[in-house]
């Protein structure tokens, strides 16, 4: 079906007849999004028996936005305070949160909710006009060829911590082996679960995500009155001038923000993977294609628009698996798929010419959230900088119940809690000794990803590793990989030899 | 210390009379004390599964015969075992505490792991809602036409086949057919049904094996080989598949899934009222037509909706055992 501009305006007319509620919708969502622990699947889930009651129209509307909401969500946190609100906003950390030290909480807040919501929207309107090839491309990447694009996320341990490559990679190897725990892809035989029924399905990830980043950080804290470095200036109200700035830094990379969220959308397709890999991926190709990489890390706004334009480009795209062939391609989706069939939507290519309006309507739906995001929130930076404001004292403590309640949340065992204080001590002991709490997270987010489709593919290549190397669309990602981890180092080498013929 | 006045006194008895009455009808009217709150349910596996969208489907008219609403927590992982560990161990035996699980796998689980917990001491099936087939398939454009030719190609050199995971009863019934025959599979678990269809579906794999019903749900986009049932299929009308067993002449066991309903044994023994309660009301959600239209929506055929009770589950779940017993060697790590 080729594009149909009166099908688009009848779309967009209806979605803007379900702006009651997409506006409480997208409110939720942000605040779900920002308390790390409480997801977009979990509050679906909650809220199930409520939507199961609405037609199914309104339904979807709702789950779309709250669901486009908490992406946008969970990077607030991760700006302010260090703490990401999802695993999809833990790359926003690395250079968000320095941005915040340097007393630019505001312009990040921009930066974020404008590569965010741009980031959603463009990729949603793509997905509108491109869904059947979309569909298909999903299809292309198979066990090998995810192999290669999970090596890609864990490039970036080596890459976050250049200054000291070494613990970087001890770090990156220890997250890898928390993330071996729990039973094997195979046979299902328990791992390193010390007898702890709650291990059994891997180390969960909220906990390790708190821990790492929100009670490490909250320890840390501790040691400051402030989270800003005032350097002994007093701290000044939020003007609307960081604002103008943020949106101008916004619009001098637009292009960044369209590439990366297109990271976000072809990763958002495959069926498994999810807004944590997209991010990571697009973090560690902005840096490698960036004229300034040293930058990243100390507070570059590049650093914020890759991962959040890219976490918001996998919403659309983990859609489209859903609606194309009936197969979800994540955990939110596959509450959305329930309330479908609950419905009696019979999901597959069939839907986009039986029910049109459905089919398409949820991505009018998506641009018509993101539109409404991006004019809601983009004003209320100003205000939500002032949180960097508050005296340590009473952060401290409002950040540790919160995030405590959130690992509990998430899935009901007691035990979590205790994972995330226990994350929480490794984390501080980690940032203590400058051993980089992300380069933990990511082997634990990546490893276990990385080792199922590793060992499926070794299964399917009957013991061969050169399975490895059988598919064409492989191989170029594999030379991709390469490119990767040649660039920089020869970028740094050509710097060398400059450097050393000045100095001549 | 001040006594009680006579006016006092008989408003302390009449208190103690009235609460004594209360206290009296609660304990002679069983039928009107249960059930008292809404109903938890454990999944096994995660959500949006065939699991999920089946109870969901089943407790629409049961919730309305039961007048309490059913809320659903997913403990997926280690092929189930953690959620069943946690239903047995950490739930309350209340009778307000269920699991809906999936007998075939679960049980396969159960005999590999020797987890701790006992069926049937633990824990009971008791309303069978379903009997799922498993089946062979291919993606529609496959070249493999029949089960006879992919066996025969198995012959000359080990074909990649698809399954949810390797303790299923879909992943037994294909290792137990490359045991009669000759044909050598290699089984590769993608760790649910919508990772199998996609890995078929992208030509990952060249064949699948999985419970039918949802291969019938996903369209003309498969094409079913096989069935593996020792006797006849209920689908015939929405396949011409033949029976493995006819094709080959083999004896292989009965291979299907069946989803049930399971409660703690103690509650059931302690309460034979409500519990006979549960399971008269279970089995007359079956004359609802509003359970089969919600299945139906689902996708899938409603010929697969069979009641069974609580014996012919437990003799089910038993022979589950018993299968699992005789393929150990290859269906584990110890292979």
């Amino acid at each position: 079906m080729g594009w149909d501009t009166a099908l688009f305006v009848g779309l967009l007319g209806h979605s803007l007849g379900l702006l009651w509620i997409i506006v409480p919708a997208v409110l939720l969502g942000i605040v779900v999004g920002a308390i790390p622990g409480f997801s977009a699947q979990n509050t679906l889930i909650i809220l199930l028996p409520v939507t199961l009651t609405m037609d199914v129209d309104t339904a979807l509307t709702f789950m779309v936005a709250l669901y486009c909401a908490t992406h946008l969500g969970s990077g607030i946190p991760a700006i302010l305070v260090n703490m990401p609100g999802t695993g999809g906003a833990a790359a926003t950390c690395l250079d968000g949160y320095p941005m915040t030290q340097k007393g630019k909480a505001q312009q990040a807040l921009v930066v974020c909710f404008i590569a965010s919501t741009v980031g959603g929207l463009i990729t949603s309107m793509a997905t509108l006009a491109l869904l059947p090839h979309l569909a298909q491309m999903g299809l292309y990447l198979r066990s090998v060829e995810m192999v290669v694009i999970m090596l890609f996320g864990l490039v970036l341990i080596a890459a976050i911590a250049a200054k000291d490559l070494l613990k970087a990679l001890i770090a990156g190897f220890f997250g890898l082996l928390i993330g071996v725990i729990g039973t094997d892809h195979i046979y299902a035989t328990p791992r390193a679960t010390f007898g702890f029924l709650e291990l059994y399905d891997g180390v969960p990830l909220i906990p390790a995500l708190i821990g790492l980043f929100a009670i490490s950080e909250a320890l840390m804290m501790v040691e400051e009155k402030m989270l800003v470095r005032t350097d002994g200036k007093p701290s000044r109200a939020a003007q609307w001038k960081e604002t103008i700035e943020g949106v101008q830094l916004s619009i001098k990379h637009w292009w960044q923000i369209v590439w990366t969220a297109f990271i976000g959308l072809f990763i958002g397709i495959i069926p498994g993977a999810g807004a944590s890999i997209a991010s990571f991926v697009a973090y560690q190709q902005s840096r490698m294609f960036s004229k300034t990489p040293e930058l990243y890390g100390t507070g570059h706004p590049q650093g914020v628009i890759a991962p959040e334009a890219a976490n918001n480009g996998v919403t659309s795209g983990t859609l489209v698996p859903l609606m194309a062939i009936g197969v979800p391609g994540g955990s939110t989706a596959a509450v959305m798929m329930v309330v479908l069939q609950y419905h009696g939507v019979v999901l597959g290519p069939r839907l986009f010419t039986d029910q049109p309006l459905l089919a398409y309507g949820i991505f009018v739906s998506m641009c018509v959230s993101y539109l409404v995001m991006l004019l809601t929130i983009v004003p209320l930076a100003r205000y939500m900088s002032q949180v960097v404001l508050i005296p340590t004292q009473y952060l401290v403590p409002s950040i540790l119940s919160l995030t405590i309640i959130g690992a509990f949340a998430n899935r009901g065992y007691a035990f979590d809690m205790a994972l995330a204080i226990v994350f929480g001590v490794i984390g501080f002991i980690a940032r203590k000794t400058n051993y980089h709490v992300t380069a933990i997270l990511i082997g634990i987010i990546l490893g276990p990803l990385f080792e199922q489709y590793f060992v499926r593919s070794l299964r399917i290549g009957q013991g061969d590793l050169m399975i490895l190397f059988s598919s064409t669309l492989g191989n170029v990602l594999w030379a991709f990989l390469a490119l990767s981890l040649l660039l920089p180092w020869l970028r740094t080498r050509q710097q060398r030899r400059a450097t050393a013929k000045e100095a001549n | 210390m001040r006594q009680p006045t006579a006016s006092r006194r008989r408003v302390l008895q009449g208190g103690l009379a009235t609460a004594a009455t209360v206290g009296l009808m609660a304990h002679t009217r069983p039928a009107f004390a249960y059930p008292t709150r809404n109903f938890n349910v454990t999944i096994p596996t995660g959500q949006g599964g065939g699991a999920e969208r089946l109870a969901r489907a089943f407790d629409g008219p049961w919730s309305a015969m039961l007048g309490r609403p059913f809320e659903y927590e997913f403990f997926p992982g280690a092929g189930g075992q953690v959620g069943y560990e946690l239903f047995v161990n950490r739930r309350p035996a209340d009778g307000h505490h269920l699991l809906f699980g999936n007998m075939g796998p679960e049980m396969i689980m159960y005999a590999l792991q020797r987890p701790n917990y006992t069926f049937p001491d633990d824990y009971i099936y008791f309303c069978r809602l379903d009997i799922d087939d498993s089946c062979v398939f291919v993606r529609a454009d496959s070249p493999i036409q029949s089960i006879e030719q992919l066996v025969d190609m198995a012959k000359q050199r080990r074909l990649n086949i698809g399954t949810s995971r390797i303790p299923h009863p879909a992943s037994i019934g294909l290792l137990a057919l490359g045991d009669a025959t000759g044909a050598q599979f290699n089984l590769v678990p993608y760790g649910g049904g919508n990772p199998t269809y996609i890995g078929t579906i992208n030509g990952e794999v060249e064949a699948s094996v999985l419970p039918i019903t949802g291969v019938i749900s996903q369209g003309e986009r498969f094409r079913i080989l096989g069935i593996f049932n020792p006797n006849q299929s209920v689908f015939g009308a929405y396949t011409d598949a033949p029976l493995v067993n006819d094709v080959f002449g083999t004896n292989l066991p009965d291979l299907a899934s069946s989803r049930s309903w399971a409660i703690h044994t103690r509650w059931a023994d302690e309460n034979p009222e409500h519990f006979a309660m549960l399971e008269d009301t279970s089995r007359r959600v079956f004359d609802d037509a509003a359970f089969a239209q919600a299945f139906e929506q689902t996708g899938a055929p409603v010929e697969a909706l069979a009641y069974g009770d609580r014996e012919l589950c437990t003799n089910y779940a038993l022979a589950m055992i018993e299968l699992t017993e005789r393929y150990r060697d290859v269906l584990s790590a110890g292979n």
